[in-house]
C-alpha cells in the first residue's frame, strides 16, 4: 500500500475532480429536468416564422441570419476576420522554423496529385453552388465558403505546385468585408429601408423560391462566402508553411 | 413499444442527460488536463454540448425544418429558426477562436518546446 | 438619400476601417487613420449628449425589439462609448507620437523579434485596437442578449491577440492564458443566454426583463451563477481574478493601457445593466456583489504591496479600483452609481496614464522591476512627475479627480448611513499610499540610474500632458459633468424607463 504514494495521490485529485463534475452534472441535471423539459411555448422565433414571407426567403433560418439577426452575422464575420488576423500576425516573419524541419523533398505520389486536381473543380462548383442557394436551402455562406476553403486546402497540401497568392486573399477579404457593411449602410441611408442592413432590393414574395429573390440577402450571404472562404483559406495557409517575407510585417517597416 | 420516446418530455430528457454529461467531461478534462490541445479539445466539447442543448431543446418532435421546399407552402409545424441561427453564429465564433487559441500554442511549442500549462511560469514574480 | 448619425456609427465605421486596412498600408495612412476615427467618433458621441438628455435613442436594425436587434444609446451607454474612444485616441496618439527608431538592445537581439514601436504601428496591431475599441462600445450598446455575446467574442479575441502581440515566450504565455481563460467564461455566458432563451423564448434584454420573474426560482439561481462567472471573469472580480497580473505583465504596457482602462470597464457595465435590468429586485444580487467588490478591493491592494514588477503592481491596483467600483455599483443608491461611473471615468484615465509611463520606462530601463528603476527621476523627470502625479489621482488627493469621485462615493455611502464600505474604501486607501510611495520612493532614490535604452522624444509626452490635464480640470471642477454623471446613474438604475422606451409598456 505505502509503496506507491505518488500515483495514489493522483488518483485522488482526479476522483476529486470526477466527484466535483458529477455533483455539479446531477445538480444541473436536477433544475433543468424539473424545470427545463418542457421547450418553447411562445417565442420570438415564432413570431419570426409567420412574418417571414416580408423577407421572401424560402429558407428561414437564412433569412434570420442574413436579415433579422444580420447584425450578429456582421459580428461574426468580424471575429473571423480577427482570429485570422491573429493567425497571420503569429506566423508572419516564420518568427521560429519548427523544431522538426518538414521535408520539402516530399512529393505525394501521382494519384494523389491527379486525383485532386480532379477534385478541385467539383468542390469548388459545390461550394459556390452552396452559397448562392442558402435562401433556398440548407447551406449558405459560411457553409459554401467553408467548402471552397476545402478545396483550396487540398490543393495546397496535395499540389507542390500550388500556392496561394497572399496579396489577392488578403484583396478578396477586404472587398467581401467592407461589402458587406457598405451594404448595410446603404440600407441605412435609403429613405424605403432607413435601417442599418435593410433589406432595399425589391424582394417580392412571388418570388419565393426562385435563384433571384429575397433581395439584399443572397447578395449579403454572397459576399460572406467570399468572406469566410478567404479568411478560412487564409489560416490554413498561415498555418501550412510560415510566409518568409509577409506583407504585414513588411508594410509595418516601411511606415 | 418504444412510443413512449415520441412524447417531448421524454425526448428533451435524454438530449438533456446526453448534452449535459458531454459539458461536465468538457469541464472534466479542461480541469485534469494539462497539455494545450486537450485544453483546447475540452473547450470544444463543452462549446458542442451547449448548442446541442440549444438545438435539441428548442425543437419538438415532428417539426420539419423551417425551409420551404417538396410542396410546402407556409410555415407552420416548423422548428424555431433562431437557435439554428445563433448555433451557426456561435460555431464560427467558436472555430474562429479555436484556430487563434492552436496557433499561440504552436508558436509556444516552437520557442519553449513546451506543451503543457505547468511550464508557464514565465510570468510569475 | 439622407446621411443619418445614428448609433450603429460607432460599430459599422470601426468595422469599415478595418476591412479596407490592405488600402491604408498602401496609401501609408495607418496611424492617422486610427487616431482619426476614435477622435471623430469621440466628436460624434459628444454632438449627442443633448438629444440623449431628452430620451434614450433607439436605433433598430431591420427589424423593431423585442424581435430583432436595436442599440440602445442612453446617457450612461453615450458617456462608456465617449470614454471608450477617447482612450482609443489617447492611446494611438501616444503610439503614432513615441520614437520610430528601434533599440539597439532590440537589433542584437534576433532581427523577428521587432521593436515595440514597429509593432504597435503594423496592420494586425491597427485592426485589433480598433475592433477592441468597436467591441467594447458594441457592448455597451446593445440591446440584445445574443448580440451582446457576438461583441463581447469581437472585444475578446482582439484582446487575446493583442496580447501575444510581442511573439516571444512571456507574450504568448499570457496569450493562451487569457485565451483559454476567456472562452471558458464565454461557454458560461452562452450557456446562461441558451437557458434563457429555452425558458423564455426572448432574446432582447428588455424582454427578458419583463419575462424573467416568471421562470422558476432554482433556474433564476442557476442563470444567475453561470453569468455571474462568466462575466465575473471578464470583468476581474475575486475570486476569478487570479490570471489578471500574469496577463497585464506578459503584454505590451500600451495594450494593457487598453485592457485596465476599456475592456474591463465594458464588463462591468454589463455586469450591472443586467442585474439591475433583469431582476425586479436585486437586492440579494447586489449583496453579493457588494460583498465580492469589497473582497476584491482589499485583497488585491494587500498582494500588490509586495510586487516587484511595476506591470504586476499596476494591475493589482486596477483590480484594486474594480473592486471599489463594484461596491459603489452594487450599492446602487444614485449618489454611489453617480461616483462609481465618475470614478470610471478617472480609473480610466489614470490607468492609461500609468501603463503609458510604463511603456515609456521600459524602453528606457528595458526592465520595470523595483530594483532595476532606481533614480528613475533623475534619468526621466517628466516622468515621474507624471508618475507621481498618477499616484495621487488614484489614492484620491485633492485636487485631482480621484477625489473628487471618491468623495461622491463616500457620501453616497454615508448619507445611506451605511458605514463599513467607508471603512474599507478608506484602509484601501491607506494600502494604495503603502505601495505607491514605496515606489516613488525608488525613484527619487540617491542613486544614479542605470539606463540601457535610449531616451524618448517629447512628443511622446503630449497625450500624457492631455491626461495629466483632464485630471486636473476634473478634480478642480468636477460639477462640469456632475449632470451628466447623474443622469447616466438614473439611466444605468432605470429599469422601468428602458422597458417603457423598449416595449412602450410601463412595467
Amino acid at each position: 500500500m505505502s509503496r506507491v504514494p505518488l500515483r495514489k495521490r493522483f488518483r485522488v485529485q482526479t476522483l476529486l475532480l470526477v466527484l466535483l463534475c458529477g455533483w455539479l452534472l446531477m445538480l444541473h441535471l436536477t433544475i433543468l429536468l424539473n424545470h427545463g423539459l418542457d421547450g418553447l411555448t411562445t417565442g420570438v422565433g415564432d413570431t419570426l416564422l409567420a412574418r417571414n414571407s416580408e423577407t421572401a426567403s424560402a429558407n428561414a433560418v437564412t433569412s434570420v441570419v442574413v436579415s433579422y439577426r444580420g447584425f450578429d452575422t456582421l459580428g461574426e464575420v468580424t471575429v473571423l476576420f480577427l482570429a485570422a488576423t491573429g493567425v497571420g500576425l503569429l506566423f508572419a516573419g516564420g518568427l521560429t522554423p519548427s523544431p522538426v524541419p518538414r521535408d520539402r523533398d516530399s512529393h505525394p505520389n501521382e494519384v494523389m496529385v491527379t486525383g485532386t486536381r480532379l477534385l478541385f473543380p467539383t468542390l469548388l462548383m459545390l461550394g459556390v453552388y452552396v452559397v448562392l442557394h442558402g435562401h433556398l436551402s440548407p447551406g449558405g455562406g459560411f457553409q459554401g465558403g467553408v467548402i471552397v476553403a476545402t478545396a483550396f486546402f487540398l490543393r495546397m497540401i496535395a499540389d507542390p505546385a500550388f500556392t496561394l497568392d497572399h496579396a489577392r486573399v488578403d484583396f478578396y477579404e477586404s472587398l467581401s468585408g467592407s461589402g458587406f457593411v457598405l451594404f448595410g449602410m446603404l440600407g441605412l441611408v435609403l429613405v424605403s429601408t432607413a435601417s442599418f442592413l435593410g433589406n432595399f432590393i425589391p424582394h417580392p414574395v412571388e418570388a419565393m423560391g426562385q435563384l433571384v429573390s429575397a433581395g439584399v440577402i443572397p447578395l449579403i450571404y454572397l459576399l460572406v462566402g467570399i468572406k469566410v472562404g478567404a479568411e478560412v483559406g487564409a489560416i490554413f495557409q498561415d498555418m501550412l508553411e510560415p510566409d518568409p517575407a509577409p506583407d504585414h510585417a513588411l508594410a509595418a517597416r516601411e511606415l | 413499444m418504444l412510443e413512449f420516446l415520441d412524447s417531448p418530455r421524454v425526448l428533451h430528457g435524454i438530449y438533456l442527460l446526453g448534452s449535459l454529461m458531454l459539458f461536465f467531461i468538457g469541464l472534466y478534462g479542461l480541469l485534469a488536463k494539462r497539455h494545450l490541445l486537450k485544453i483546447f479539445v475540452s473547450i470544444e466539447i463543452m462549446e458542442l454540448a451547449v448548442y446541442l442543448i440549444l438545438i435539441a431543446l428548442a425543437t419538438s418532435p415532428g417539426e420539419t425544418a423551417p425551409i420551404l421546399s417538396d410542396g410546402l407552402l407556409t410555415f407552420t409545424g416548423m422548428a424555431d429558426p433562431i437557435p439554428q441561427a445563433l448555433t451557426l453564429t456561435a460555431i464560427v465564433i467558436g472555430v474562429a477562436v479555436t484556430a487563434l487559441g492552436t496557433s499561440m500554442a504552436i508558436q509556444y511549442h516552437r520557442l519553449t518546446g513546451h506543451v503543457g500549462v505547468d511550464a508557464m511560469t514565465e510570468l510569475k514574480d | 438619400m439622407t446621411l443619418h448619425f445614428t448609433p450603429v456609427w460607432f460599430i459599422a465605421v470601426p468595422l469599415l476601417l478595418a476591412f479596407l486596412s490592405p488600402l491604408w498600408v498602401r496609401l501609408r495612412l495607418l496611424m492617422p487613420i486610427l487616431l482619426g476615427a476614435h477622435v471623430a467618433l469621440f466628436a460624434l458621441a459628444l454632438s449627442w449628449i443633448p438629444t440623449v438628455r431628452v430620451a434614450p435613442l433607439l436605433e433598430t436594425i431591420v427589424i423593431a425589439p423585442p424581435l430583432g436587434i436595436h442599440l440602445h444609446l442612453d446617457a450612461v451607454s453615450l458617456l462608456l462609448v465617449a470614454l471608450f474612444n477617447l482612450a482609443g485616441a489617447l492611446v494611438a496618439s501616444f503610439i503614432w507620437l513615441s520614437n520610430r527608431e528601434s533599440h539597439p538592445f532590440n537589433a542584437a537581439q534576433d532581427r523577428l523579434f521587432d521593436s515595440a514601436q514597429d509593432r504597435l504601428r503594423g496592420r494586425p496591431a491597427f485592426i485589433l485596437i480598433l475592433l477592441l475599441i468597436a467591441g467594447s462600445s458594441g457592448m455597451v450598446l446593445t440591446g440584445d442578449l445574443f448580440n451582446l455575446y457576438v461583441f463581447l467574442e469581437i472585444a475578446g479575441v482582439s484582446a487575446y491577440a493583442l496580447t501575444a502581440l510581442r511573439r516571444d515566450k512571456s507574450a504568448l504565455e499570457a496569450g493562451l492564458k487569457y485565451l483559454i481563460i476567456g472562452s471558458v467564461a464565454a461557454i458560461f455566458f452562452l450557456f446562461a443566454i441558451v437557458l434563457l432563451y429555452l425558458q423564455t423564448g426572448q432574446l432582447n434584454m428588455a424582454a427578458l426583463a419583463r419575462d424573467f420573474a416568471g421562470i422558476p426560482a432554482p433556474m433564476q439561481a442557476l442563470i444567475g451563477l453561470l453569468m455571474l462567472i462568466g462575466l465575473g471573469i471578464k470583468a476581474e472580480l475575486f475570486p476569478f481574478n487570479f490570471w489578471v497580473p500574469d496577463i497585464y505583465r506578459g503584454s505590451d504596457p500600451e495594450i494593457t493601457a487598453l485592457f485596465s482602462g476599456v475592456l474591463v470597464k465594458a464588463f462591468l457595465f454589463v455586469l450591472f445593466h443586467l442585474v439591475f435590468l433583469l431582476l425586479a429586485d436585486p437586492t440579494v444580487a447586489r449583496t453579493w456583489l457588494m460583498a465580492l467588490g469589497a473582497t476584491t478591493m482589499l485583497v488585491a491592494e494587500a498582494v500588490a504591496l509586495r510586487q516587484q514588477d511595476l506591470r504586476r503592481m499596476l494591475a493589482y491596483s486596477s483590480l484594486g479600483q474594480v473592486g471599489l467600483i463594484t461596491l459603489a455599483l452594487g450599492f446602487a443608491s444614485e449618489a454611489t452609481t453617480a461616483g462609481a461611473l465618475f470614478h470610471m471615468v478617472n480609473h480610466t484615465l489614470i490607468k492609461l496614464l500609468l501603463f503609458l509611463l510604463t511603456a515609456l520606462m521600459l524602453r528606457r530601463f528595458l526592465s520595470v522591476r523595483l530594483a532595476n528603476l532606481q533614480g528613475l527621476g533623475r534619468a526621466m523627470p517628466l516622468a515621474a512627475g507624471l508618475f507621481v502625479l498618477g499616484a495621487l489621482a488614484v489614492l484620491g488627493l485633492p485636487p485631482l479627480s480621484g477625489f473628487a469621485s471618491k468623495l461622491w462615493i463616500l457620501k453616497g455611502f454615508a448619507e445611506a448611513r451605511v458605514f463599513w464600505p467607508i471603512a474599507l474604501i478608506l484602509l484601501a486607501a491607506l494600502l494604495e499610499a503603502g505601495y505607491y510611495f514605496r515606489w516613488i520612493k525608488v525613484f527619487y532614490a540617491p542613486e544614479p540610474p542605470v539606463t540601457a535604452g535610449q531616451p524618448e522624444g517629447d512628443w511622446a509626452y503630449a497625450p500624457l500632458l492631455l491626461i495629466a490635464g483632464l485630471l486636473i480640470l476634473l478634480g478642480v471642477a468636477p460639477f462640469l459633468l456632475e449632470d451628466w454623471f447623474v443622469q447616466a446613474a438614473k439611466a444605468l438604475l432605470g429599469r422601468g424607463a428602458i422597458l417603457e422606451s423598449v416595449l412602450g409598456v410601463q412595467p
